[in-house]
């Protein structure tokens, strides 16, 4: 036979390197192939427009926004305000009831 | 924390960053688009309030005798004497707003000259009270024109005084 025909397969550069996928990504794709991640985030964000914390959130940026001057804000800024502040004023009402659906999800999943 | 807490609580903070994200990205894109109404009204009223600050510091404009026209806080000026011309509601004349209080005195007779006048309008007054109905004189729905038909003096048939339908016998 030609030498052509067995010639061994380019060496693609990502294979050499390539690992397993972890289990967070695994758990990721699980998620939102199953649609389950998208329900889970409509879920939390009516929760927190709910209890209040978005505007609480949107109360500090306009704080800032004021302070700073509205043209010399940036995204970054602002994420980098409310981040403390916002994971740590989660009600824990709303925190247990997201992490139970997720780990219901994770059972099932049999994760 | 077991493996599952673990990741459960991993994937929840994941959530919560995404939700913060357009959290922030949303008030930036409201600050940059000028969409706040209250920030720029609360600009505005800064400006003012430090534009009079600096009117009140003026000793030239103290005290309202030295100036015929005094400005108030929003720059206006008003003449000492209203003088917006609108129609009296009793006898139909024309009068200035800032002698419309005087002038209801001698309309509708305080004094003792007036109530020796006989005019169309105190014709007006008793009719007006003689068909009885108190909803005539005081609401403002049931007859919106009867007012303004005084000042014609003719106080026509009571059909047409209660123009919203409610026909009343005298």
């Amino acid at each position: 036979m030609r030498a052509s025909v067995n010639r061994p397969p380019t060496p693609d550069v990502g294979d050499t390197q390539e690992k397993q996928p972890t289990l967070e990504e695994i758990i990721n794709i699980k998620f939102i192939e199953s649609g389950e991640k998208e329900r889970l985030m409509e879920l939390l964000r009516e929760r927190l427009i709910e209890c209040g914390w978005k505007d609480e959130m949107k109360a500090l940026c306009r704080a800032f926004v004021k302070k700073k001057g509205r043209n010399n804000v940036t995204v970054d800024d602002l994420v980098h305000l409310i981040t403390p502040k916002g994971r740590a004023s989660i009600p824990d009402s709303i925190k247990a009831e997201l992490l139970q659906r997720i780990r219901t999800f994770l059972v099932s999943a049999a994760l | 924390m077991g493996s599952h807490a673990q990741l459960s609580s991993q994937f929840f903070g994941d959530l919560l960053d995404s939700i913060i994200v357009d959290v922030a990205s949303e008030c930036h894109r409201i600050a940059r688009l000028g969409l706040d109404r209250n920030l720029e009204e609360e600009e505005e009223e800064l400006r003012l309030s430090a534009q009079a600050r600096v009117r009140v510091a003026d000793p030239s404009n103290s005290g309202e005798a030295n100036s015929k026209y005094v400005v108030d806080i929003f720059g206006q000026t008003h003449p000492p004497v209203a003088n917006e011309i609108f129609d009296c509601m009793n006898c139909g004349r024309s009068i200035m707003a800032g002698r419309f209080a005087p002038h209801l005195e001698k309309c509708m007779g305080k004094g003792r000259k007036a109530r020796l006048k006989v005019t169309r309008s105190s014709t007006a007054v008793q009719n007006r009270y003689s068909q009885g109905s108190p909803v005539s004189t005081y609401s403002p729905y049931s007859n919106s024109t009867s007012t303004s038909r005084l000042s014609n003096g003719t106080s026509s048939g009571a059909g047409e005084e209660y123009s919203n339908g409610t026909f009343q016998e005298p």
